[in-house]
């Protein structure tokens, strides 16, 4: 660890000074987020005025944005369909990226790299260049507006970075261990349950997390394809910028909904994101 | 070259009750290598680092030389370290390992090289020069480890547990090259190990640390005839010193039978325990103190036999010595026989602490 | 690792290839179809507005698609937006890495909100400042600037592209940090301590041992940064609609398909060529990747 105590002989005022510049950092880089969540606490008129700090707080925005229905969608509709898109991706791309993380890392196909490589690849393809055939198909089976055809697009999205970190976290599972479950008899699944799983289970749930928040935060697909009815907390919360009348408490209330979920997980589960995001690849 | 000084140096880490290291004193001097040794969490790797510089003194001092070098900066204390998993640069040639700390003093180019030449060729380490860590044995990392530290001619050097990662034959043969080379260096050294036959081996003297307190400070052999407690004899010697605790009823007794103590100065009735070495003992069949064989270690040259002493008594615990006898040795696992004293005994008093040595013998 | 464990007597090859098939065939599929129907569409002349029967006209979508001056310049947008985003998101990440990499009251607090950019949708983070921070009627950076003397300055209308690089740098610069703060941490500390011994500065110690241990963590972040920013569509459509200097090729793409210009053979024609580019970029960063996977392998 080279985040040590002072050492021997250092000057410990340089530690104590450095904290503070961090302090100091750490507080203008969240600003825009602690202004936003200022906005949705103030009376419209008070927030599309000079920048202000003093004024009295309300819920009348909180109320506003989950009382109201925008557009076509109301806030538990919306919420309800993020929930439920969100998970089932999450969980169909753990379903299959874990047997291919396994056979990848514990005991590897001899392609392995190439596959790896190829999982990678389909990473730098822009999606959004593809939207035409994907909006076509998506009519032709009938996917249109449903919640099915997100489910399925947020899966392929995460799927190539979850198989990836997850291979890198079944690394680290002693192979004698694995070795030893084969022995006493058990298959993939029951070496995955007795063995696997239980080692590698943080770095499981830092790969969840990820997919999460990309699937939670998606804007592009949601909006391309579902006109009315499945529609996401993204579209929610940009349904609430209006070309008249003043909105930016309402949107800023809106904002700090819709950001509340993903942020808390994110920020509960730091640590194991932290080891998630470059443990996943460098060991 | 400089004499190396503890003074009541002290360290306490946060959370504990007792120090790491509890007013450690000793007096190394220059040229000696002096071994600390003792089992983990005695406190011996925690000393070299409080005199690397690497962990701080909670109390006392750490003079280099005449220089009170407590809080001055590792860099600044002109000593270098082998780490015990060497610690190379991982991203660095062998060379430049080498040469690390010269370049670090602005030493010019041809001079570095010249100087780290001079100590691969002491190593052997010249066909490697150019290859990364990554690329060598545990054996060449070890003397690249080595060479790190000789290239740069300190005043001490400072060596934690050099030895413990590599393999037993390959570690009996370093340990004497890296004897010999500390000879022709004559540089002050600090030699860290849990082993005590290494210990033996290599110091000038020893320096035997339990937790945290120094129990003893000679020569080899005044620690082996010598030993200042209970805990150095059993320490020292491989394999230990038979240490047992005596029931006192006047006289110390074992097993019911009387160690009868020739005139060494003691009173017997003060005697709490008393330890002999397996060579100075021996079996014969009319012997008073009796057992059962339990295990014979032939090796070759000598023969070790483990005696289960019978107690008689249901409620004290097992008893075993260990007699060192010269072979042939035709005795078997369950065999009966009779342990007698031919060499040194040595008693403790309750604290453990050596009162006498001297001849003695059992007496039925 | 071992390139193949010792098979038990009764596994085929195929026994290990098995539990990689769904994964792969679910992304071969949902990749490769997708790209040979815009490859199909790519050689008729389709489009909708108006109305015109799709006829195959061969490759006369691709002549003159480098004549397409706004294709051009969305192809240089792409790659001024991703080279700049992903570089200074990476040299502040390392700088706030090596702020953060101390014991300090409060460590954990900072990092916390430091975080969070990162986890707040593009969607929001777009409107935030284009609303919020930037907005020449109420932004806050606008009342700093009237403050300092100068007039007010719509920022977003005059400076889109650097306006969302802002806002893509501020979201990404804590996946960067945490990454560097990684390799920070994974410094074996006796490593450090015998350079500490052997006479080295701090400085020292950080150029000449840290940043080349460094080197591998942000090529991963490089990667990784490169995959996700090169897609970036949600911060231009709420802040700039694509404005002067701000489309990149994604966008570029969507506005000619169903994003407004109902063009579905000429689009797809775009889209085609860049996948074609996409895939020469990857096959570079994947050079990247092998090296960090051997790096593994020999560690």
């Amino acid at each position: 660890m080279s985040s040590e105590v002072v050492g021997v002989g250092e000057r410990r005022w340089v530690n104590g000074l450095l904290g503070l510049a961090a302090w100091f950092v750490g507080a203008l880089y969240f600003f825009p987020i602690f202004w936003m969540i200022a906005n949705s606490f103030k009376e419209e008129a008070v927030a599309n005025a000079d920048p202000t700090l003093s004024f009295s707080p309300t819920l009348d925005r909180y109320r506003d944005v989950t009382g109201e229905t925008v557009g076509l969608l109301g806030f538990s509709e919306a919420f309800g369909n993020s929930i439920r898109v969100v998970l089932a991706s999450t969980v169909i791309v753990l379903v299959l990226a874990i047997p291919a993380a396994y056979a990848l890392s514990i005991y590897p196909i001899k392609k392995w790299r190439d596959v790896l490589f190829f999982f990678i690849s389909t990473k730098f393809l822009p999606l959004v260049a593809s939207i035409l055939p994907i909006w076509i198909l998506a009519r032709e089976l009938d996917l249109l507006n449903t919640q099915r055809v997100l489910v399925i697009l947020y899966t392929a999205m995460n799927l190539p970075l979850a198989v990836w970190m997850l291979r890198s976290f079944f690394q680290e599972v002693p192979k004698e261990l694995v070795e030893a479950a084969e022995i006493d008899g058990a298959s993939l699944f029951g070496q995955l349950r007795s063995v696997i799983l239980p080692i590698a289970g943080p770095g499981i749930a830092a790969t969840a997390l990820l997919c999460v928040i990309f699937a939670w935060n998606e804007y592009f697909f949601a909006v391309q394809l579902n006109a009315a009815d499945a529609q996401t907390v993204p579209i929610w919360v940009t349904g609430n910028v209006s070309t008249r009348g003043n909105f930016i408490a309402k949107l800023s209330a809106a904002s700090v909904l819709a950001s509340l979920p993903v942020v808390i997980a994110g920020w509960v589960a730091q640590k194991r994101m932290i080891r998630g995001l470059a443990m996943g690849a460098i060991k | 070259m400089a004499s190396v000084t503890y003074e009541q140096a002290t360290r306490f880490y946060s959370g504990t009750e007792r120090p790491a290291v509890d007013s450690l004193d000793l007096d190394i001097v220059d040229g000696e290598l002096l071994v600390l040794v003792g089992p983990s969490g005695s406190g011996k790797s925690t000393a070299l680092r409080m005199l690397a510089g690497l962990e701080p003194l909670d109390g006392g001092d750490i003079m280099i030389g005449d220089r009170n070098v407590s809080a001055v900066r590792p860099r600044d204390r002109d000593i270098a370290m082998v780490f015990q998993n060497y610690a190379l640069y991982p991203q660095m040639t062998v060379a430049e390992n080498m040469g690390f700390a010269l370049k670090q003093q602005k030493v010019p180019k041809d001079q570095r090289r010249e100087k780290v030449l001079e100590a691969a060729k002491i190593l052997d380490l010249e066909p490697y020069l150019d290859r990364k860590p990554k690329n060598l044995s545990g054996g060449q990392r070890q003397r690249v480890a080595m060479g790190r530290a000789i290239v740069r001619d300190p005043a001490v050097f400072l060596m934690d547990e050099p030895l413990s990662n590599l393999d037993a034959k390959l570690r009996v043969q370093t340990r004497t090259q890296l004897a010999e080379l500390q000879q022709r260096l004559g540089v002050t050294t600090v030699y860290v190990t849990h082993d005590q036959v290494e210990a033996m081996t290599m110091g000038h003297r020893v320096a035997v640390l339990k937790d945290g307190i120094l129990q003893q400070c000679d020569t080899p052999g005044t620690l082996y005839h010598s030993p200042a407690n209970r805990f150095v004899a059993g320490f020292i010697g491989s394999p230990a010193m038979n240490v047992l605790d005596v029931d006192n009823d006047g006289a110390p007794r074992l097993a019911g039978v009387e160690v009868r103590l020739a005139d060494g100065g003691v009173e017997p009735a003060t005697v709490e325990a008393v330890g002999f070495r397996p060579e100075a003992a021996t079996l014969a069949d009319g012997a008073p103190l009796r057992g059962r064989i339990r295990t014979v270690e032939d090796l070759g040259s000598e023969v070790f036999v483990h005696v289960q002493i019978a107690t008689g008594d249901a409620t004290s615990e097992q008893v075993d010595v260990v007699v060192k006898m010269p072979p042939p040795f035709a005795g078997q696992p369950d065999d009966t026989v009779g342990v007698q004293l031919t060499g040194e005994l040595h008693t403790f008093d309750a604290e453990g602490t050596r009162t006498a040595t001297t001849s003695a013998q059992f007496v039925a | 690792m071992s390139e193949t464990a010792a098979l038990p007597s009764h596994a085929t090859p195929w026994r290990r290839r098995l539990p990689l098939l769904p994964a792969l065939i679910f992304t071969i599929v949902l990749t490769q179809v997708p790209f040979l129907m815009s490859l199909f569409y790519s050689l008729t002349n389709w489009r909708i507005n108006p109305p015109t029967p799709r006829e195959f006209i061969g490759v006369e979508n691709y002549t003159g698609l480098l004549d397409n001056q706004q294709f051009v310049d969305a192809a240089w947008v792409s790659v001024k937006m991703t080279a700049s985003s992903v570089l200074l998101a990476l040299l502040f990440g390392t700088l706030l890495a090596l702020l953060l990499d101390r014991k300090f009251l409060g460590q954990g607090l900072i990092r916390t909100l430091i975080i969070t950019p990162f986890l707040i949708m593009p969607v929001v983070a777009g409107l935030i400042w284009s609303n919020q921070m930037f907005s020449s009627s109420f932004g806050v950076l606008n009342w700093l600037v009237e403050q300092a003397g100068f007039g007010p300055t719509e920022f977003v209308s005059r400076y889109p592209l650097a306006s969302i690089v802002t806002v893509l740098v501020w979201q990404w610069t804590p996946f960067m940090m945490l990454i560097m703060l990684a390799g920070l941490q994974s410094q074996p500390s006796d490593v450090l301590e015998a350079a500490r011994v052997d006479g080295a500065t701090s400085w020292g110690i950080f150029r000449q041992l840290t940043l080349p241990h460094l080197r591998r963590y942000m090529e991963l972040g490089m990667l990784l940064g490169t995959i996700y920013l090169i897609q970036v569509f949600d911060h231009i459509l709420v802040m700039t609609g694509g404005g002067p200097g701000s489309t990149n090729l994604p966008f570029f793409v969507y506005r000619r398909s169903i994003g407004g210009g109902w063009l579905f053979g000429l689009a797809s024609a775009f889209s085609i060529v860049v996948v074609v580019a996409s895939i020469v970029i990857a096959t570079f960063a994947l050079r990247v990747l092998s090296n960090l996977l051997e790096g593994e392998e020999a560690a």
